[in-house]
């Protein structure tokens, strides 16, 4: 089964990017039925966000699994969040492993990011 | 007023840049320059949506966050997004037979694209009508209003006139605030708090003379009406009683000021002009106080604020530590890399650490946030923590900065900054005390107090007050007003209750806007009755030891116990707070600290001081005969955070 998913970067110095990923490029690890994409700061990571220096060397994970997306935090330094649906000015923290959806945004140290719907 | 060219707006945009020390070109910079431009359109497009262009850049660099010292490339990138941008506002330029981007193409072109952060912003700020906005942009005319004074006739009550001096400044922001009524009258200033806010009662007049329901206006600085906005929004607008005093209108926070102004807007009735508990001081009776504290405002916040009631287990210091003096306070000195010999601060701090640090010692402070920015005296607050409203224990001061030369801004983590220990808390409540003559030893272990009543002597509060942050406290959160005081309550038609002043609201422990009221009830209410010598203070607390054991003090009028009826009915309230049916520790830990702080509030009559420095001993000393402190009985506590699911 090949795996395909457009991420966008939505700040900082490549706001705008979009990483293409897909299994055919090796991009990401299929184990037990689930994709995982790892994001940070090493360059050995899917997604690496070597400009930001809030990033941990190995900071947070998306998988797909059961049809959906998840996030999970690897217990980074400065830590992984989504918006608040109350504050949007006070982001809230992603402990464990969260349900994802298409386009939603999640930050990875000072990145905002999200997944693209794939038309 | 020729057209603002782009040039222009790229050089305030890489400024901004360089200060938030992001070093490449975005959607927030090119925006943020836009604003900043002498007489541009989007700031007064912004003004005519009822926000000011401050608390716009405001809210976009809290929501970025300043970016770190090591710069990884060379020069100002653009981001792939900005490059964007510039494509879509030179095809507009071009359709309009211009060679040359100007600032209405690029503001365009910014919401058009309609993805990036200052778009983002503006939707959460409540601008969600993107398109109508842009509408709107080539329609506007360049106008230089900002500097202009709104002709508004202003009136002063006579009562004003004598005694009170309105700057200049401060007309200058309350024309602004009703610039669509010829004529405001200023009926009185209000007590406030603690805070160097001023609040007003405006009554706003028309041509024909009919008058508009009196409003509150507060002035105070830049920084602290914005914040105010903010915990307005996010904590306040959706947990008000209907008929309530309400924040109406967006903050007038003219570029060129460093004070902005809110209006409290009272809803019901207009028949009269409100006033504060304070005022009403003389008139009623303790008792009669009390229970309108009891019975009015109590249940209509209750049921949406202190009633919640969700179970919290903390230590005492997460939510009390931050009121007390800095635990350091440091000089900035420019010295970039820490000496052998110096201290580094990193959360989670340790206590013992910190004990081990002295005056003239050298000290590292890294990843805390800016919690308050002074400029006017070179200062920041720092506190560990990181978010807006995350625990903001461990503050710190640092003094002597230089503002010309770097920015800072609330809630930004600073990775490392260094500086010399000029005092630490230790010494400055010590000083606070010596600051009371008191006659007793202040360093000694334990305090004199009253045969009378049978305890001879009670701890001294600077002994043990370490021990009582460290305690756990099982308790409840509740969305609180935060600075609960005679000052900021107001009566309203028929007696209702209203509150003003959002400053400090929160989601915090329930029982903390108690300990603030019977404080501001032993200041205003009982210390004016009892005097102010150290003897008046010990007199008081002889009157609280019944109280603390639940004992309703008799009526003979004018009396220290006739006054303290006020503090009775508070207390009642608090039993109907406490998480466990009477677990008085819950709050006493709480009152105690809170005495503490309000000791050190140069601001407050020194009788006053010393009272609470006596009740700080008073309610340690029940605490140590009444209660173990640190039970480790466990409470769970909330996290609202935790959506894990079963993976």
């Amino acid at each position: 089964m090949d795996f395909k998913v457009n991420l966008m970067i939505m700040s900082g110095v490549k706001d705008g990017a979009l990483l293409e990923m897909q299994t055919e490029n090796g991009d990401g690890q299929i184990k037990n039925d689930r994709w995982s994409i790892s994001i940070g700061r090493k360059d050995e990571n899917d997604v690496c966000l070597r400009n930001d220096t809030f990033v941990s060397r190995q900071h947070a994970n998306l998988h797909w699994k059961d049809r959906r997306w998840w996030l999970e935090d690897c217990d980074s330094t400065n830590g992984t969040f989504i918006e608040n649906e109350t504050n949007y000015f006070d982001d809230q923290p992603v402990k464990g492993i969260i349900p994802l959806e298409i386009g939603q945004l999640f930050r990875v140290g000072r990145t905002w990011m999200r997944i693209q719907a794939i038309g | 007023m020729a057209n603002i060219s782009l040039k222009h707006i790229l050089i305030n945009a890489q400024q901004e840049s360089y200060k938030m020390r992001h070093f490449y070109l975005g959607a927030e910079h090119l925006f943020v320059g836009l604003l900043t431009v002498q007489g541009g359109i989007a700031s007064s497009l912004l003004q005519e949506h009822g926000l000011t262009p401050e608390y716009v850049i405001d809210s976009i660099r809290r929501k970025i966050g300043k970016g770190s010292h090591h710069r990884l490339w060379a020069g100002i990138p653009n981001t792939p997004r900005a490059d964007v941008m510039l494509d879509i506002a030179r095809e507009i330029a071009l359709e309009s037979g211009r060679n040359e981007i100007d600032e209405r193409d690029l503001l365009t072109a910014i919401l058009e694209e309609g993805e990036n952060i200052p778009v983002r912003v503006l939707m959460a700020l409540g601008i969600e009508d993107i398109p109508a906005f842009v509408k709107q942009i080539y329609e506007k005319e360049h106008v230089t209003t900002d500097t202009e004074t709104p002709f508004v006739e202003v009136e002063l009550s006579p009562q004003l006139e004598q005694d009170e001096d309105i700057t200049k400044e401060q007309l200058f922001i309350i024309r602004r605030m009703f610039f669509s009524y010829p004529k405001i009258r200023i009926e009185r200033r209000l007590m406030g708090g603690y805070s160097e806010a001023v609040l007003f009662v405006i009554t706003p007049l028309h041509g024909d003379g009919r008058q508009d329901a009196s409003v509150v206006v507060k002035l105070d600085s830049t920084a602290s009406i914005l914040d105010e906005t903010r915990r307005y929004e996010s904590f306040v607008k959706r947990t008000l009683p209907p008929m309530t005093a309400r924040l109406e209108d967006r903050p007038v926070a003219p570029d060129n000021m460093t004070i902005a102004g809110i209006k409290y807007t009272l809803i019901a009735g207009s028949d009269r002009i409100p006033q504060d508990l304070r005022a009403v001081l003389t008139d009623w009776q303790p008792a009669e106080l009390g229970s309108w504290l009891r019975n009015e405002l109590f249940p209509s916040f209750g049921r949406i604020w202190w009633r919640q009631s969700r179970p919290y287990r903390f230590q005492a210091w997460q939510e009390y530590d931050w009121l007390l003096p800095p635990v350091l306070t440091l000089e900035y000195n420019g010295v970039k890399k820490l000496p052998e010999e110096g201290f580094t601060l990193k959360f989670p701090v340790k206590r013992q650490k910190l004990n081990a640090i002295e005056y003239g010692d050298v000290v590292a402070v890294n990843n805390f946030t800016v919690y308050k920015v002074y400029p006017e005296r070179g200062a920041i607050q720092l506190a560990v923590g990181s978010g807006s409203d995350a625990a903001h224990a461990y503050k710190i001061e640092v003094r002597n900065l230089n503002f010309e030369q770097d920015t800072y801004y609330r809630g930004e983590v600073i990775d490392q900054i260094i500086g010399t220990v000029w005092q630490t808390r230790n010494q400055q409540l010590m000083h606070a005390v010596r600051a009371l003559e008191p006659d007793f030893n202040h360093e000694a272990d334990k305090i004199p107090f009253s045969t009378r009543v049978g305890i001879e002597k009670l701890p001294n509060p600077l002994k043990v007050y370490e021990e009582l942050l460290d305690s756990y406290v099982n308790g409840s959160l509740s969305t609180i007003h935060g600075d609960l005081h005679l000052g900021n309550i107001m009566i309203g038609p028929n007696n209702s209750a209203f509150l003003i002043d959002f400053a400090h609201s929160r989601d915090g422990h329930t029982i903390f806007d108690w300990c603030s009221l019977e404080i501001s009830l032993l200041r205003d209410v009982i210390m004016p009755v009892a005097g102010s010598t150290w003897d008046d203070a010990r007199e008081v607390l002889e009157h609280i030891v019944p109280l603390n054991r639940g004992e309703i003090p008799d009526n003979e009028e004018a009396s220290i116990a006739f006054a303290l009826s006020s503090v009775a009915q508070v207390r009642k309230i608090v039993e109907e707070c406490l998480y466990r049916e009477g677990q008085w520790s819950e709050y006493y830990v709480a009152l105690a600290l809170c005495c503490l702080r309000a000791m050190t509030w140069e601001n407050m009559p020194i009788g006053a001081r010393r009272l609470m420095f006596m009740v700080a001993s008073l309610i340690i000393y029940e605490l140590q005969t009444s209660y173990t402190l640190t039970d480790d009985d466990d409470t769970a506590s909330p996290d609202a955070t935790d959506i894990s699911t079963n993976f």
